[in-house]
């Protein structure tokens, strides 16, 4: 098999994107341009199941939310670590399993902190 | 020479800053006064103690080093005194001239509140300016020449309340700052180049080089940029009169006796390099030349006591940097003395008047001082003599040195330095007119007011008015039937400057005639420009025009006084007028507008800078692009 | 090393120790912990060259040393921080735990001998600076800063990233050593990847430590976070990352010197001329020192540009010195707008020092002492600082740089000063301001320090 290409043997290649990238800036145009557009109050509005708008629509949301939110997240990551280590388990012997141990003493001493700090309460 | 004596000398003002200086508001006022002058008078007699040892152990130089104070990769610095002819002058002018300057503010000062501030700076600067002397490295040297720029500049807004005071402290120390520039880049060089600060070592060194080696003209081109500014040479020399908004001891110490001449002092110091760089000197000389007649003309038409001898001190600080650029300096060193003597005695005798008249320091609203205060008078009058270059007073023996090493070195420059101090003659001595004689023109008040010094001020006038007459005989040249003691005390320092260019040092080639000649021109000039300034001023009794129309009365006199003159009004003052102007605004004005336009320049540009501050994130991340774009650019498709 | 360890862990204790009913212990425990890691740090002194962590992290005496002054810098910080009591809203708890936090990813990026360390430890101190520079939440400025910070920061972080990337490209590792190793094999031949990779790292590395023209968060961020934190911000995040981007250039690309000097010459050209210009026109203090932390990174950039042997020292000292200078006069700052802030209106200008002589001659003396050493005046630590950094660019020859430099600081002593008028000169109605014994204490010492290593560099030279 030729294991050397010179840059002529990409040209396919730029062609085939030209050819992609044309073709959407090409759509979007003609719809722009030949779609017949009215504007009016009534189609401007946002449809929500017929029922009118009432105020913004990024109002803001509790902290609660992106605090669990986020810590979730945190946790998952940080469990998933431990696929990676059960299956070298028992390569990495003693001092592994040691590590392991650290590692899910300072994950639960940060699970202590969050519930002392009361983040988990929903209702306060 | 034990190093705990030595140690002592620069200890006792330190002690005294820190007394003062920590316990300014509870210690009684007399206490004050007594504490700092105790500290000077100290370590004065110290320094006495210190060069009777050192000329008992056959006059040998010596360092005394302390302690190790900083090593870095190869260079060491130790912290050491170096104690030899050079040192042990100009401690004895430090501390001597310095102690009677602090027995003077004792009673010039006493009424200001910020007394015992006042002598805490000054103890301060004295410290300083012993550690600049004595230090035997340029490093140590540096670190008091810095010190006492800082000391200049809190005492030069001393009295902090009028902004005009602020500035001048600031341009002060700002332009010390661009003189400072390039002593330090002049001391990164010498580490550059010899690997060492040590004055012994670096000399040794260079006495190995050949004469105007390239290097050695960089090293003291720039070692002279710091002289300038310290020194107050064209073109840094705008500060000087603008320094004298201090209080007027502060004016006698630092700004005429001491700091100016650290200049001089360094480049005796290093005159082993400045021997190396012909080049270098003749900088020197044409700049000390230049200051010297520039200053001078500028100072014939002041009318603020403390300018004239701000002008007079630039002037004469000019003739001694002429007298270093044509190797003579002996004769500098002895000028050094002598001025600082005389300059300290004209600027206390000023402030003696000033304190009379009740803070006035315009001479056009003195006059016929003389019976009022007759002690400062008299010494007023030596100390005029003395710089006036008239025999058998101080200033005639220095001045007429430095003018015949200048006369066998180039012809030109001795007939430019006789023009200045024809001009110096003339100036001083209309100042002593002005003040001392005719009728008093001040207010009613003035008058009334008018008294003596106490003694604690006329004391000091009287001791340097002694000296100022007899400072002189030093340095009786030998064509005088002297033996120049000081030359002959000063010559081992020149061991290594002889050994590289032995011609500058041969004995002179004048003739005894052609010596006597020279000193019969000087003098004569001397006298009768002193007698040009006798019949303006006393016999017709003239009085320079007010700036402004603000006393009709005077206005009037004068007016019609200048009618009289007229006739000598444009065939002697106005040309003089105008050609001081003209130098004034080309020299003065255009130096203090490139100084100023460099501030407003920065502040403008800060102005516009600021701008590129706005807050807005996107901004400055589109800044940042930029910049990274740029680097990129530049270092991976340019280079 | 240890002290890495030890700061994880004794972070975590802080955290703890706030469920405690009284927070009083939090203070003198934050302070014993600090002590604690400074003991610690010593264990490993004289040695030589030791690597940890499968050869991610050195430890020599530069290291140490440089470990040293964080530490005692942030000692000094915390014990300023009185343990915000006056502050309603405060949590002493995570501020210290986030503090000591901070200090491990500053110890990471002084010993990294690995890239992924510096990264690691970059984020971890950065992250921290962004929470604490937003701690004051109830102030907009504060907000606004915090997340100033954040988005330039992350900006910052990416193109540092994508540079440790391309060096890892071109030379297949992340290690120092390995690196230097193909530097200097590669000698200037080395691939366009590898200049590429090393200019991305050190613009990331230059934005920490505000250099221009990455510099335009530091105004914005030091005047919108509590002071107490700018002082943390601009010593201790400074003083790491000097200690960073000296590692990587004198341990990795001293083969290359030639390439890239030039580029890291303008910029401290550009960085000098920003910082001390700028700062002239200032009227808030607060503003004024924010600037002037940029200039004293122009000053330190110096030393690095010259790399020269007396580099090592100028740096560890500049930043001693500087740090100290820094940490008074924001301690001097803190007490009298807190004065002000209780009469009524809250300043952090100029003016606010006016007439501080009169009724608390020590402040105004700290206050004089500090700004004395941060325009390098002899007999300060500050000229010492500027006197070795010099001399080193003197030993590369770069005296264009030092007059650019000298210059700069003539026009430095401007502001400075300003602030020196202020307190002694001007006129002013300042009371007499409460100082508790402990803050005294570390005015005192910093002072202290400051005229000590001023009188006597050597025996700074003596300690290492």
């Amino acid at each position: 098999m030729n294991t050397t290409y010179l840059p002529s043997d990409f040209l396919p290649i730029v062609v085939q994107f030209g050819l992609a990238a044309g073709f959407i800036v090409l759509t979007m145009i003609v719809t722009h341009r030949i779609g017949p557009s009215r504007k009016s109050k009534m189609k401007d509005d946002p449809f929500e199941c017929g029922i009118e708008v009432k105020g913004d629509a990024r109002t803001p949301i509790s902290v609660k939310y992106f605090l669990v939110a986020i810590l979730f997240v945190l946790f998952d990551v940080e469990v998933i670590f431990m696929y990676p280590w059960a299956v070298n388990f028992q390569n990495l012997g003693m001092l592994g399993f040691i590590e392991m141990l650290v590692f899910m003493a300072l994950l639960l001493s940060g699970f202590y902190y969050i519930i002392r700090k009361g983040v988990l309460e929903w209702e306060q | 020479m034990s190093a705990s004596l030595l140690v002592l000398i620069p200890l006792l003002p330190l002690i005294g800053f820190l007394i003062n200086g920590i316990g300014f508001r509870r210690i009684p006022r007399g206490a004050v006064g007594i504490i700092g002058s105790l500290a000077a008078l100290g370590s004065f007699a110290v320094s006495v103690v210190v060069l009777m040892a050192f000329k008992e152990a056959g006059s040998t130089p010596q360092v005394v080093s302390l302690f190790d104070w900083i090593s870095v990769g190869e260079l060491s610095i130790p912290f050491s005194f170096q104690i030899d002819q050079l040192s042990l002058l100009m401690l004895m002018i430090v501390t001597g001239v310095g102690s009677l300057i602090h027995v003077y503010s004792a009673g010039y000062m006493k009424e200001d509140e910020g007394f015992g501030k006042f002598f805490a700076f000054l103890n301060l600067f004295l410290f300083f300016m012993l550690l600049l002397v004595m230090g035997s490295n340029y490093v140590i040297m540096f670190i008091g020449w810095e010190g006492v720029g800082l000391c200049s500049y809190l005492l030069i807004g001393f009295w902090n309340k009028n902004t005009d005071y602020n500035n001048a402290a600031r341009k002060a120390f700002i332009m010390n700052r661009i003189g400072d520039l390039g002593f330090l880049l002049g001391i990164f060089t010498i580490i550059g180049t010899f690997g060492s600060v040590e004055f012994t070592e670096v000399f040794r060194q260079a006495t190995g080089l050949p004469v105007g080696d390239p290097v050695v003209v960089v090293i003291t081109l720039l070692l002279f940029v710091g002289a300038t500014g310290k020194s107050a040479q064209i073109p840094l020399f705008t500060w000087l009169p603008d320094a004298m908004a201090g209080p007027t001891p502060v004016s006698a110490l630092i700004h005429a006796a001491t700091m100016v001449t650290a200049g001089i002092y360094m480049v005796i110091r290093s005159n082993v390099l400045f021997t190396l760089a012909p080049a270098t000197l003749e900088v020197v000389a044409i700049i000390g030349t230049a200051t010297a007649l520039l200053a001078a003309s500028i100072g014939l038409l002041q009318n603020d006591i403390k300018k004239v001898l701000a002008y007079s001190t630039v002037s004469q600080l000019g003739y001694m940097f002429l007298a270093l650029g044509v190797m003579a300096y002996s004769a500098s060193m002895f000028h050094v003395i002598t001025h600082a003597f005389f300059k300290a005695l004209l600027f206390l005798g000023a402030g003696s008047v000033i304190h009379a008249m009740s803070g006035e320091q315009d001479i056009r609203f003195m006059g016929g001082l003389r019976k009022k205060l007759p002690i400062t008078f008299i010494t007023f009058l030596i100390g005029t003599i003395a710089i006036a270059g008239i025999p058998p007073f101080a200033g005639f023996f220095s001045k007429d040195e430095i003018l015949a090493h200048a006369f066998e070195h180039n012809k030109v420059l001795w007939v430019l330095g006789l023009l200045g101090s024809i001009m110096t003659s003339f100036y001083m001595f209309r100042l002593l007119f002005l003040t001392f004689f005719g009728s008093f023109r001040g207010t009613h008040e003035q008058a009334h007011h008018l008294h003596e010094s106490p003694t604690s001020m006329t004391l000091p006038l009287i001791v340097l008015a002694v000296f100022s007459a007899l400072g002189g005989f030093m340095g009786v040249p030998e064509v005088l039937g002297g033996t120049h003691q000081l030359a002959t005390f000063m010559s081992p320092l020149y061991e290594g400057a002889r050994q590289v260019n032995p011609a500058a040092f041969a004995a002179t080639t004048l003739s005894h005639s052609e010596e006597y000649l020279l000193m019969g021109i000087s003098v004569v000039a001397a006298l009768v420009a002193a007698l040009a300034a006798y019949v303006v001023y006393v016999r017709r009794d003239s009085v320079p025009a007010p700036e402004t129309q603000e006393r009709p009365a005077l206005q009037r006199v004068i007016y019609h006084k200048y009618y009289i003159d007229e006739l000598y009004d444009a065939v002697f003052v106005k040309p003089i007028r105008t050609l001081s102007a003209l130098l004034f605004s080309f020299g003065e004005f255009f130096i203090d507008l490139v100084v100023n336009g460099t501030g407003t320049l920065v502040k403008v540009l800060s102005g516009q800078l600021r701008r590129t501050q706005t807050g807005s994130t996107g901004y400055y991340i589109f800044a940042m692009v930029v910049g990274i774009v740029l680097i990129l650019f530049w270092n991976l498709l340019l280079r | 090393m240890y002290p890495i360890v030890l700061l994880s862990v004794l972070g975590i204790v802080v955290l703890f120790l706030g469920f405690m009913k009284s927070k009083s212990v939090l203070l003198p425990a934050t302070l014993l912990f600090l002590v604690l890691a400074l003991a610690s740090n010593f264990i490993d002194w004289n040695q030589g060259k030791v690597l940890y962590f499968y050869e991610m992290l050195a430890v020599n005496n530069l290291t140490l040393a440089f470990n040293a002054i964080v530490l005692v810098s942030a000692f000094m910080i915390v014990a300023m921080t009185r343990g915000f009591q006056d502050q309603e809203e405060a949590q002493p708890a995570e501020y210290y735990g986030i503090m000591l936090f901070s200090l491990v990813g500053a110890f990471m990026i002084i010993g990294y001998e690995h890239l992924i360390m510096l990264f690691v430890g970059i984020e971890i101190l950065s992250v921290s600076m962004y929470i604490l520079t937003g701690s004051d939440k109830s102030n907009l400025r504060s907000n606004e800063a915090a997340l100033k910070y954040f988005l330039m920061g992350a900006f910052a972080t990416g193109i540092m990233l994508f540079g440790i990337a391309l060096l890892y490209g071109a030379t297949g590792s992340f290690n120092l050593t390995d690196i230097q190793s193909y530097v200097s094999i590669q000698g200037r031949g080395v691939s366009y990847i590898l200049y590429a990779g090393l200019l991305l790292l050190l613009i990331g590395m230059l934005f920490k430590v505000s250099a221009a023209p990455f510099h335009f968060w530091t105004p914005d961020v030091y005047d919108g976070a509590p002071t107490i934190f700018t002082t943390f911000m601009s010593t201790i995040v400074k003083t790491a990352g000097f200690a960073a981007i000296f590692r990587l250039l004198s341990h990795s690309f001293t083969p290359i010197y030639s390439f890239w000097w030039i580029t890291l010459a303008a910029i401290t050209v550009l960085t000098l001329l920003v910082g001390n210009i700028i700062a002239v026109y200032q009227n808030s203090f607060k503003r004024m020192l924010a600037y002037s932390s940029i200039s004293h990174a122009g000053y330190l950039l110096i030393a690095v540009t010259s790399l020269s042997p007396q580099t090592e020292n100028a740096i560890l000292f500049y930043s001693l010195a500087y740090s100290i200078a820094t940490i008074s006069a924001f301690g001097v700052l803190m007490l009298v707008s807190k004065k002000k802030a209780l009469e009524g209106q809250v300043d952090e200008s100029y003016a606010a020092f006016n007439g501080l002589a009169a009724q608390n001659p020590l402040l105004a003396f700290v206050l004089a002492v500090s700004m004395l050493s941060l325009a390098g005046i002899p007999l300060t630590a500050g000229f010492w600082g500027k006197f070795f950094v010099f001399g080193s660019a003197v030993e590369r020859g770069l005296v264009w740089m030092l007059v650019v430099a000298v210059l700069m600081s003539a026009v430095g002593i401007y502001y400075y000063f300003r602030a020196i008028i202020a307190a002694y000169l001007k006129e002013g109605d300042i009371g007499k301001i409460r100082i508790a014994p402990f803050y005294r204490i570390i005015l005192v010492v910093a002072t202290a320090m400051t005229i000590l290593f001023g009188l006597a560099p050597g025996i700074f030279e003596k300690l290492l």
